[in-house]
């Protein structure tokens, strides 16, 4: 590329006399240059789908021919939609399935990983493999275990007089081995991040504690948990939005079919019914209102989630002890009162 | 010239923008002497597609372009279209073909094109289905579904039954004398089913009927007897005990290899997916016959050219080569697409002993259920209306749900999703 005669003698020019004082825009304009791509893509890939989707949300709408408005038809369709609000159902009941013994679990294997003295590398990379494997085969793995006539588990379970269980027909189990996939893939991924957030924690607080003769469990819960509590909201806030987004599973296990949520719609998360709405059935509006439906809930979710886990620390402990004061003296005046009544 | 910097900028800013765009590709898909032509996995044969791609016959200059599209199908040839660029010159439908009336626009009409004149080599009811209510034929006829009664000789030779394809004709001619051969069935051979799931009787029994779900006129007849007794067979198949409650595919392709599935009302395709693929070690113990009920029909598939399309006579030149009655006696062979133009059915290719089947000579069977079957008028809003149904047949099978209730729930369904997308 040919450099122009003007740019080029630019650092000599500083010390000439005569120029103009330097436009502002055209000096940053390199700079805006070199961070333009990002946004010029992001608006086209990432904000006008966005925009877009809600300008579709306000029409009726079967992807090729005209589209028309029907304003607030779809939204209110969508809230008299039993079937809308069965996937709400399903997608919570699968999320909880799914997140409460993941996260659990992640802890303590974070836990175990960190006090780990031998082959620590190899049991990093054995947790976090699951989760770099395509979703679609080990669903497709998981749905030969679940199979209801055929599947390994069913046979392990006859084999030690259980009976079979209908995985894939029954709505629990529908809910159960979704959940299980889900499980089984996100654990070790939310393990790796508690051991960063593990080592993290400084040394001399164990010591310390070890030195007070704090046994492992005490240690366990009253430090480690308490000090990763920033990590743990991490998790709990990427873990329902990931858990609300439950989808290839549910599709993989029962097919590409218009029944993409199994046998009574049991396995029919909301981003499936936006799928079926949107690809299958060919209503791009009601579709696109779906998916501000479930936008809408995420960010529910995730404040709710704030609330519990996160959320200031110091101004949490006071209030929580101010209320069990309160609740001590409401405690003694109620027994007080039932004494006079006596 | 020499480049400058803001030159350089300027024609990369302009070549971004017009890849991302897109501009400067509104049309139809491929070269200028190409055909571009859309079909999923297995809908033609690779041999006679081989040969347009070399030269389309009539039209030296072009050759075929072909794309088989893995998944999704659909849902990618309506984003094609949308986009109204890079739009294939040919697309396959499937027999939710009614489904694209609405978008009629979108197509050429092939009577403009010539198809008159081939009119007569078809089954009448497979053309009708490619035509639109307004009498543009949008679609011209590929493969067809004909349907019968598959059943292993082996379970029956065991329950004392007459194996001789014709007897067993005779002896289920209806649905009731079905079941009741069932219940003979599962008494000899305990765990015997003739149906996988109660979808599939519902199914078949309703791609044997007349009429479905809409008039022409636009009426919903869903909520009639005919429909309502289609439900209550599947219902009575499973209270009998005769389903096997297999829902997804793996049980599906299950049940045929344990040989718990004895009889099964199959379309002709079902031959290669099911038996042949899922149990090779039944081979010589099927029979096939006339199923109960009488002919019917499900599946097959069409062939549309786009308004988009570079050359339309050559378009129509290459799909009335594709679908003439000799070609789509070769696509029998593989991949076992059913033909539509009854002149195949004499075929020597067609017509030769299958030894998968005892040397039965299967085509027949096929062909007469193909010609007999009454033809239905397939509706816009079909799988709309099919899906709520099929949903509850499900709940009723696999949950135990009330069937009055199922039913009364799907039609509820129905009335409201069909209210939506303003059909009734």
């Amino acid at each position: 590329m040919a450099v122009t005669s003007k740019a080029a003698p630019a650092a000599v020019a500083t010390t000439a006399a005569d120029d103009k004082p330097p436009n502002k825009y055209r000096q940053a304009l390199p700079q805006y240059t070199a961070v333009a791509p990002f946004f010029i893509l992001f608006a086209i890939f990432g904000a006008f789908p966005v925009l877009f989707s809600i300008w579709i949300s306000f029409h009726s709408w079967d992807g090729i021919g005209q589209m028309k408005w029907v304003g607030l038809e779809q939204y209110h369709y969508l809230l008299t939609d039993a079937t809308f609000w069965k996937t709400i159902g399903n997608t919570l009941i699968i999320w909880v399935l799914s997140t409460v013994p993941m996260l659990l679990l992640a802890l303590v294997i974070a836990n175990a990983l960190h006090n780990a003295t031998r082959l620590r590398t190899f049991y990093r990379i054995a947790y976090f493999v699951p989760n770099v494997t395509s979703v679609v085969a080990i669903t497709l793995v998981f749905g030969s275990i679940f199979s209801n006539n055929f599947g390994l588990l069913n046979a392990f379970l006859q084999s030690i007089g259980l009976g079979k269980v209908e995985w894939l027909t029954s709505p629990w189990g529908i809910k159960i081995a979704i959940a299980t996939i889900v499980t089984w893939r996100w654990v070790g991924y939310n393990a790796i991040i508690y051991l960063a957030g593990l080592q993290a924690i400084s040394a001399d607080v164990y010591e310390a504690a070890k030195v007070d003769g704090a046994s492992p469990r005490q240690t366990f819960w009253r430090i480690t948990v308490p000090m990763l509590r920033p990590v743990i909201l991490f998790t709990a806030v990427t873990s329902t939005i990931g858990g609300l987004q439950i989808f290839t599973e549910s599709r993989v296990l029962f097919g590409d079919t218009s029944s993409i949520g199994g046998p009574g719609d049991a396995g029919l998360t909301i981003v499936s019914y936006l799928y079926q709405s949107a690809f299958i059935k060919n209503q791009f509006g009601y579709g696109a209102a779906i998916g501000w439906a479930l936008f809408v809930l995420i960010v529910l979710f995730s404040i709710i989630n704030w609330r519990l886990i996160g959320g200031n620390d110091e101004e949490r402990l006071t209030r929580r002890a101010a209320r069990r004061v309160e609740r001590r003296i409401a405690a003694q005046n109620a027994k007080k009162e039932a004494a006079d009544v006596r | 010239m020499t480049l400058s910097r803001r030159k350089f900028l300027a024609a990369g800013t302009a070549a971004a923008a017009a890849g991302l765009t897109g501009c400067g590709s509104v049309g139809s898909l491929g070269g200028k002497n190409e055909l571009s032509m859309w079909t999923w996995v297995g809908s033609v044969n690779d041999g006679l597609i081989g040969q347009a791609e070399k030269a389309i016959p009539g039209y030296d200059g072009m050759k075929l372009a072909m794309t088989r599209i893995g998944s999704n199908y659909k849902t990618k040839v309506l984003t094609a279209l949308a986009g109204k660029s890079l739009v294939p010159d040919i697309v396959a439908i499937n027999d939710d073909v009614a489904t694209y009336f609405p978008n009629a626009d979108q197509f050429h009409d092939l009577y403009e094109l010539g198809a008159k004149d081939l009119e007569q080599d078809f089954l009448p009811w497979k053309w009708k289905w490619g035509v639109t209510p307004q009498g543009k034929m949008m679609a011209y006829p590929m493969d067809t579904g004909p349907t019968a009664l598959f059943y292993r000789t082996d379970i029956f030779t065991k329950a004392g039954i007459d194996i001789d394809p014709a007897a067993v004709a005779g002896l289920a001619p209806d649905w009731d004398t079905f079941i009741a051969l069932g219940k003979k069935l599962k008494q000899a051979v305990p765990g015997s089913s003739i149906t996988d799931n109660i979808t599939s009787i519902y199914g078949y029994r309703m791609a044997q009927l007349p009429k479905k779900y809409m008039t022409k006129e636009g009426q919903y007849i869903g909520d009639q007897d005919h429909v309502r007794q289609s439900f209550d067979l599947a219902v009575r198949v499973v209270k009998e005990g005769l389903s096997a409650n297999a829902q997804n595919s793996t049980d599906k392709n299950a049940v045929v290899t344990n040989g718990k599935l004895v009889a099964y009302n199959g379309a002709v395709w079902w031959a290669q997916l099911g038996p042949k693929n899922a149990a090779p070690k039944t081979k010589g113990l099927w029979r096939v016959t006339a199923a109960p009920g009488g002919a019917g029909n499900k599946g097959g598939s069409f062939l549309a050219i786009t308004k988009y399309c570079k050359n339309p006579q050559a378009a129509f030149a290459l799909i009335s080569w594709l679908e003439s009655a000799k070609n789509q006696a070769q696509a029998f062979l593989d991949p076992v697409l059913f033909p539509s133009t009854p002149a195949s059915y004499t075929d020597s290719r067609l017509s030769a002993p299958d030894p998968f089947f005892g040397g039965q000579k299967i085509v027949d069977v096929f062909a007469d259920s193909a010609k007999k079957y009454p033809g239905a008028y397939f509706s816009p809003y079909d799988s709309i209306i099919d899906t709520p149904i099929g949903a509850e047949l499900v709940n009723i099978e696999a949950s135990g749900k009330n069937p009055d209730q199922a039913w009364a729930d799907a039609q509820h369904q129905v009335q409201r999703e069909l209210s939506r997308v303003g059909a009734i």
